[in-house]
């Protein structure tokens, strides 16, 4: 279908109507709608990358309300653009919605028990939002796709336990200062070309050499700011470890995929598409001063993360590291680093998921994600932390699962730049999340305690009753979306040249430098 | 720490206003927003595309529909999350409350907002349909409508005023009137049109493109209407009770 582009918005904002009209009637139909919307969703953003991939200029462009685009400079309705880029993040935003839509039958029955129109309501429009923004063409209507996202995403928080609340609060005043500042930035944009298309934006700064312009500039540093409060990036990051630590299982699984990534997807979309190449890169200071806020950002978050005795705050941590990584690949500013930042959205969205899917188990069964409470759930849950496992060895970087290949282009694009601080804090960093992942496979595998002690008699043994140890899986509705998680894990890596490349079509008119110098 | 907070507001006020040299003049019809191709489109051919006179509304509900769209979900997301937050919290609000208020509703007031509540929401619907025309529309419309029930609530109590609107209603309305909106949008788009190309109705109603345009305009306006008014009363059911839906302000 032609309009594929704006059905992938349309469909879950439908699902949501539909939950909280039915809801009223009968709570039960709330999960399979909001399944059902979200495969309709995957099935039309598959068949919208395939269409932008098809396409001889590889983007589409959809124009909401059918106004025409020859003005100059464009920007009369809203335009819908799905370049590679963008169609697919949208696509990884559906298909991570579509997953945690499958796993949240029975964690949402016991965590909001009688509020299911609600929840499943603001969970469709939450990925409503977030496809949105990945899709929209538009800096104002990009605004307010911000601000349904974070809207939704205070709602889904604030259900979680008591402690959610405050955590809750703290996120509000930050998103909504970050969104402010995102506004502020959009307005000045406004005044200065006179249209909110971001092509337009772009075109009215080339062809009036708005570079030096004070009042770009400050738009800049404004939108800029706006979007690092948003996606956490570090002496920002407060609101998110408390957020998603004590947000129900179903909501953490989704935002802490999706949200951060997100809002970097927009940071390269401003630096590309709205800015361009040239005003965010050749005629500023902030690329110099950037990456060394990198570094400083990557290495106290993992260290952090090291300091956590729970899993789900731990990787709340190694969250706030990963933006760091991402928004250090754009700002070392070369071709390999942007193929790694765009990948690395993508992959960090995956195995994000996989581990907490597979922390929502863990609190599920075991009613704690505390490091003491995990020893011997590899002889009860094993498929379950199979599935976690495959999602930490791809944070720690191990092939041939996708976070291997994704910091093998960072990395490259830090030598390529000569960035060798961002290099060493990569490296630093993946040193850190081994220890991590290790530390929590020897509590999960030996009998060791906090301590050190060993509490089992003998090889093999545990110190756990047979009791303890049996097998006891979690719910199929829960197990099947972790391994399918994980295999997307496994298949993005393996068949990581197939995504890079179409990245690499993405990012070919912009001319970024290659570093090959010594010929 | 507040001298830091005091050094970094400081220095976020120093940027702004360097950034001020660089605005174009007060006023001036030469700056960029102004004399913008989009700008003097909206200016010259709102009547010419839409038949509505006031180019404020044609903007907001017709060149950027779709922003209106998502505001009114904006909404709509608000009412559903302060309504789910709040019912059935934890048991420490079921305490009692610091001052018991029990008294009849008082009779010069009760009587006022007897005369008053319709003129409110005649005035209210007035201002609805008339949004394309004058200024007003869903959003303003739609506030005027729900603080009609807001003041009833006030002046008798809550319950005489959820007997009128109970809250599950609320809910239901608040989802219709997305409906309402998207479907208009929908309608276009199995027309033949893009999504909100309300011109396309004109093949089903008989009107030309442009009178469609105006009529869909007041069709989204009405969905805008009855999200607006019922969150309106929900947020305000809501809040003033903890989510326990009784006693209340």
């Amino acid at each position: 279908m032609s309009d594929s582009i704006v059905w992938i918005v349309l469909f879950p904002l439908f699902g949501a109507v539909a939950c909280a009209l039915g809801g009223a009637i009968s709570k039960k139909i709330c999960y399979p709608v909001s399944v059902l919307s979200m495969v309709a969703t995957v099935w039309v953003s598959v068949d919208t990358l395939f269409q932008a991939i098809e396409s001889p200029i590889h983007e589409i462009s959809y124009i909401l309300g059918g106004w025409s685009l020859d003005l100059f400079p464009r920007g009369v309705g809203i335009e819908f653009r799905a370049d590679l880029l963008g169609a697919l993040i949208a696509l990884v935003v559906t298909g991570v919605g579509l997953i945690v839509a499958l796993y949240s039958k029975v964690p949402v029955q016991r965590e909001t028990p009688g509020k299911e129109p609600m929840y499943y309501g603001l969970f469709l429009l939450q990925i409503s939002g977030l496809a949105g923004i990945a899709l929209t063409g538009d800096a104002f209507n990009l605004y307010v796709l911000i601000e349904v996202a974070a809207l939704t995403g205070y709602g889904l928080i604030a259900l979680g336990t008591n402690r959610a609340a405050a955590a809750t609060f703290n996120y509000i005043i930050l998103g909504t200062i970050g969104a402010s500042f995102y506004l502020l930035g959009v307005g000045y944009l406004y005044l200065k070309t006179g249209t909110l298309n971001m092509v337009g934006i772009r075109e009215v700064i080339e062809a009036h050499g708005l570079f030096d312009s004070p009042a770009m500039q400050v738009a800049f540093v404004l939108v800029l700011l706006g979007i690092l409060i948003k996606m956490a990036f570090f002496p920002f990051h407060a609101w998110l470890p408390n957020a998603y630590c004590h947000a129900p299982t179903t909501t953490s699984c989704l935002l802490a995929p999706l949200v951060t990534k997100v809002m970097i997807y927009v940071m390269i979309r401003m630096v590309l598409t709205v800015f361009g190449v040239e005003f965010s890169f050749e005629s500023t200071w902030w690329t110099e001063f950037l990456p060394w806020l990198v570094v400083v950002a990557i290495v106290c978050a993992a260290v952090m993360a090291l300091a956590q005795r729970e899993i789900k705050r731990m990787l709340a941590y190694l969250i706030v590291a990963e933006v760091g990584y991402m928004v250090g690949g754009v700002w070392i500013y070369n071709y390999y680093g942007l193929i790694g930042s765009v990948f690395h959205i993508i992959s960090d969205a995956c195995m994000t998921l996989c581990l907490f899917l597979g922390a929502g188990i863990i609190l599920e069964k075991c009613k704690t994600t505390h490091f003491n409470g995990l020893r011997g759930l590899f002889s009860k849950m094993p498929l379950t932390m199979i599935g976690f496992f495959i999602g930490g060895f791809s944070i720690i970087g191990l092939p041939p699962t996708c976070g291997f290949f994704s910091k093998w282009y960072l990395i490259t694009g830090g030598m390529v730049s000569e960035r060798w601080e961002y290099m060493i804090t990569l490296m630093f960093s993946t040193m850190v999340m081994v220890v991590l992942f290790f530390r929590l496979i020897e509590r999960i595998h030996l009998a060791v305690d906090e301590s050190g002690k060993n509490l089992g008699k003998g090889h093999g043994d545990l110190g756990l009753t047979k009791q303890q140890t049996r097998f006891d899986e979690a719910p199929l509705s829960m197990l099947i979306p972790l391994l399918l998680a994980a295999s997307v894990v496994l298949l993005v890596g393996v068949y990581n040249q197939e995504v890079v490349d179409q990245i690499e079509v993405f990012l070919q008119p912009f001319n970024l430098p290659t570093g090959v110098k010594y010929e | 720490m507040k001298k830091t907070a005091f050094i970094l507001v400081l220095c976020i006020g120093l940027l702004l206003a360097w950034a001020v040299q660089d605005f174009p003049a007060w006023g001036d019809p030469k700056s960029p927003a102004s004399s913008s191709p989009v700008a003097s489109h909206f200016i010259a051919n709102t009547g010419v595309d839409t038949e509505v006179p006031n180019m404020v509304t044609a903007v907001l509900a017709d060149y950027r529909g779709f922003d209106t769209m998502f505001e009114t979900v904006v909404v709509f997301i608000a009412g559903l999350a302060v309504f789910s937050i709040l019912r059935g919290g934890p048991k420490s609000r079921t305490r009692d409350r610091e001052f018991v208020v029990d008294f009849e509703p008082d009779l010069i007031v009760t009587n006022t907002v007897r005369l008053i509540v319709p003129v409110i929401q005649i005035f209210a619907f007035y201002v609805l349909a008339h949004g394309h025309v004058s200024p007003g529309g869903g959003f303003q419309g739609g506030v005027a409508m729900g603080a009609s029930f807001i003041l009833i609530a006030l002046s008798w109590d809550l319950k005489t005023a959820l007997a009128r609107f109970p809250i599950e209603r609320c809910f239901t309305v608040a989802a219709l009137g997305i409906v309402i909106y998207a479907g208009i949008g929908l309608l276009s788009l199995f027309l033949g049109g893009e999504f909100l190309d309300y011109a396309h109705l004109a093949k089903i109603f008989p009107v030309s493109p442009e009178m469609a345009r105006y009529h869909a305009m007041l069709g989204v306006e009405i969905g805008v209407g009855f999200t607006v008014t019922a969150i309106m009363f929900a947020l305000y059911a809501s809040l003033s009770t903890d989510g326990r839906m009784r006693d209340g302000l």
